[in-house]
């Protein structure tokens, strides 16, 4: 039995938090930056985008509706599916109210 | 849904990159020492971005035949305000230094025996490679540790440790400013600039900031105390040059400064001397506040300072009346107590409710420039939790950092998981973390351990296998955008050839990356790399400019004020600047800064005490032969006091001796520290033969510094160890 519990503290130990929302920060970044980013940039017909532009909620809340331009079309549309939770994940872990505390370099 | 497999299929149909080959640059060794310099030779200038130390500072590198002659400050980056320091100027050294690693090496002899087997290149791959994958074989990829401090390449290691599937990247902020990083951070959101220039009125705890350079804040105080613009107050237990050039000088009682902050603050809001039009609209928390600092009193303070409240209550007014134009220094150094967190958030909230925030002469949040990114092909996440534990321990750090001193404790227990290959990037573990003998289990526990690095650093005195960087004058970096009041943007550009056989940092990834079927996420050039960041430049042929230039800086204007707007969301929790902060109640931390009195040495200790000077950068260039001039060994500093109750005269050997570690030095006898404290520097007596010039000379502070951290960000506690001296 106590083998047992260590196992599972182990294993508990090894589960990445990130996998709770299930998606890649580092993919998303990718993908946000080569999809999203080709229309949502300073200049562009599309409104600039960026991870600070909502709450981590407002992100949330945004992903739960799944609808891109104004409610006009659904997200998995302009991005695809797979895609998504990945560019969900990256926008909320660095969202306004995020805690992302700055660093060095790096 | 989990995420997507990338392959390189589909990040080729993604990004649109296209495979670029690799031109490794080979040439002959020692040929610099075997043919000299020619004087007929024809001379050129190239900028490039100085890497002595971490403040970027732009140069422009004469060279003459093929070599470089000289090196001299560029004016057109606002931030190195047309210097070049005497480290600078000392990276010729760095070049043509004797004592260089000149091809890679792979150990024969034991451990630290320094026995050492010239090998190509292709076999110090393939020996990392063949070590790194057994290491993963029987610990999984969680098995290596990756560490590197910062640098223009650093990218290139950490993602290599990421592709390679391990979480375990650990970078330098926890031995450098995490607690000044994450107090700022979580005040305002953003770690601001001070605006030296056009201060008035500024206090500084321990920052000395001429002696240890920070451009242009150096150059900036200089110029204000010079010119009288600005007062400066200065608590320090050391009389360093800055406490010498300060208005007002304080010997503080270690561990103090934050009831003197707080102090501060009473009496500035008792008095209703805060700016209150900026605290209501900006700011959440006044009336906690308020509350929790009614039990500092100036006359509480005096006793736990030493510092008279009357000083203390004028020094609060003062600083009060300049307003916008005062500020509390953050600084750039390491943490000192277990509290350090909380004294340098205490610094923030004072900082906060004078209405510094966004005003000349107060702080400033950063400004930037744009810049491209080059995309590479993302790996999947690492899927083994960090070893150091930071989501549980210190869930407010910063998570791609690490927190380096409970790694290392975890790595030495074994828990939660064994930990037995250390791949280090330009690191000195070996001195850069407290207690020495602590690093040294760690190494004897490892399977593995390779070092990148330019010079025989103690860390790669003991690892398997060394690979020999370029100096940063033989190569060209990744461009950087230095955010601040005066933002740039810096390129580093090869000056010279290499003149040994060394290569660049990506190369060296490159090259183990390709062994470790990794090849994939490393599939471009520096040419590449560097191509795509000019491109989203906001000036006309970016390129050009900016290997003409090295350097480009906008306006070279100031902006204040952008942020000073009542719908202005700060990235805070609650939008506003936090002076009670909820998300630290949450992870179980004092919303607000609460004083507990530090433990003072007993009579027949001292507390030892760290600081910098202008001429090393940390433990580095104290063998870099022009720089050791200024000082060949380090000393003890200790006051004529106890030097005569022990009866230690200056200039003779001595023995320092805390909890973990004895060393033995010479003593300097000198009335510019207090009575309770010794002061040494760090960089001196190396275990590495191959730093020749201070190899066994003077002693390591790293061999009796004990192990503490900061309880909120993880950062290393430097001023917590108690040693007794003695004549040798």
């Amino acid at each position: 039995m106590r083998n047992t519990l260590k196992l599972l503290a182990v294993l508990a130990a090894l589960t990445v938090p990130l996998a709770a929302q299930g998606g890649s920060d580092t993919k998303g970044k990718f993908f946000f930056k080569k999809t999203c980013k080709s229309c949502h940039t300073p200049g562009s017909a599309a409104k600039e985008i960026t991870p600070l532009s909502k709450t981590q909620a407002q992100w949330k809340a945004y992903f739960a509706a799944g609808k891109h331009k104004k409610g006009a079309e659904k997200i998995d549309s302009v991005v695809k599916p797979e895609q998504v939770k990945d560019i969900q994940t990256f926008l909320v872990n660095h969202a306004s109210d995020s805690p992302q505390p700055e660093t060095c370099g790096g | 849904m989990g995420t997507i497999r990338m392959d390189r299929r589909l990040f080729l149909k993604s990004a649109g990159a296209t495979a670029g080959a690799v031109a490794a640059t080979q040439v002959g060794c020692l040929r610099y020492f075997k043919k000299g310099r020619s004087s007929a030779a024809e001379t050129k200038e190239i900028p490039t971005t100085c890497e002595l130390c971490p403040n970027k500072c732009s140069a422009i590198a004469v060279v003459e035949g093929g070599f470089v002659k000289k090196l001299n400050p560029n004016p057109e980056n606002p931030k190195s305000r047309d210097m070049l320091c005497a480290r600078g100027n000392a990276a010729i050294k760095q070049v043509y230094d004797p004592d260089r690693i000149k091809q890679p090496m792979i150990r024969v002899g034991a451990r630290g025996e320094g026995k050492w087997k010239p090998v190509s290149w292709d076999e110090a791959f393939d020996f990392a490679a063949k070590k790194l994958s057994e290491v993963k074989d029987k610990y999984g990829p969680q098995g290596t540790l990756w560490s590197s401090t910062e640098g223009f390449q650093e990218v290139f290691f950490k993602n290599l440790g990421l592709a390679f599937g391990s979480p375990n990247i650990v970078r330098h902020p926890t031995l450098c400013l995490a607690s000044v990083n994450l107090a700022y951070s979580a005040t305002f959101g953003t770690v601001p600039s001070f605006d030296l220039l056009n201060s008035k009125f500024v206090i500084m705890s321990g920052a000395n900031r001429f002696e240890s350079i920070i451009t242009p804040d150096t150059m900036d105080l200089i110029g204000g105390v010079m010119e009288r613009k600005a007062k400066l107050v200065y608590l320090d237990p050391r009389f360093t040059v800055t406490a010498a050039k300060a208005d007002e000088w304080y010997p503080i009682k270690p561990g103090s400064d934050l009831a003197f902050i707080l102090a501060m603050i009473h009496v500035i809001i008792k008095e209703g001397r805060h700016s209150k039009d900026f605290v209501a609209t900006y700011t959440t928390g006044f009336d906690q506040l308020a509350e929790h600092v009614k039990q500092y009193t100036p006359e509480w303070a005096e006793k736990e300072t030493e510092i008279p409240a009357a000083d203390i209550v004028r020094i609060a007014r003062e600083f009060a009346d300049a307003g916008a134009r005062a500020l509390y220094y953050a600084g750039r150094r390491s943490s000192w107590y277990q509290n350090d967190f909380q004294m340098r958030r205490a610094q923030a909230i004072l900082n906060a409710i004078v209405g510094n925030w966004d005003q000349m002469g107060g702080m400033v949040p950063n400004a930037k420039l744009p810049k491209g990114e080059f995309l590479f092909m993302p790996w999947d996440e690492p899927k083994a939790a960090r070893v150091d534990e930071i989501e549980t321990a210190f869930p407010l750090a910063a998570k791609g950092d690490g927190v380096y001193l409970k790694l290392r404790e975890n790595v030495l227990s074994g828990k939660p998981y064994p930990v037995k290959g250390w791949m280090v990037y330009k690191q000195d573990p070996m001195n850069s973390l407290p207690d020495q003998a602590k690093t040294m289990k760690m190494i004897e526990q490892m399977d593995f351990i390779g070092v990148i690095d330019l010079q025989m650093s103690d860390m790669a005195w003991y690892a398997d296998v060394v690979f020999p960087e370029s100096a940063y004058l033989e190569r060209t970096d990744p461009v950087e955008v230095m955010p601040g009041i005066w933002p740039a943007v810096v390129y580093r550009q090869q000056v010279v050839k290499p003149i040994h056989d060394t290569k660049p940092n990506l190369e060296i990834v490159q090259g183990l990356a390709k062994r470790l079927g990794l090849s994939d996420y490393f599939d471009y050039t520096i040419d590449q790399w560097v191509e795509a960041e000019f491109k989203d430049l906001p000036i006309p042929m970016a390129a050009e400019h900016m290997k003409k230039h090295g350097v480009w800086a906008a306006s070279g204007q100031p902006s204040y004020g952008k942020t000073l707007n009542p719908e202005h969301r700060f990235v805070t929790k609650s939008g506003k600047i936090e002076l009670f902060s909820e998300r630290l109640q949450e992870a179980g931390h004092d919303p607000l800064p609460v004083y507990t009195a530090q433990p003072q040495p007993r009579n027949d200790q001292f507390r030892l005490i760290l600081g910098r000077v202008g001429y090393f950068t940390h433990a580095n260039q104290s063998n870099n032969v022009w720089l050791h001039e200024f000082m060949k060994e380090n000393d003890l500093w200790i006051n004529p006091k106890p030097a005569e109750r022990l009866g230690i005269k200056d200039g003779s050997y001595i023995t320092v001796t805390s909890s973990v570690g004895s060393v033995k030095l010479k003593a300097r006898v000198t009335e510019e520290i207090r009575p309770d404290c010794v002061f040494m520097l760090h960089g001196f007596g190396k275990k590495s033969k191959m730093q020749s010039l201070v190899y066994n000379v003077g002693a390591s502070d790293a061999v009796i510094l004990e192990t503490a951290w900061d309880k909120v960000s993880g950062n290393a506690a430097f001023h917590e160890t108690f040693v007794k001296v003695a004549n040798a």
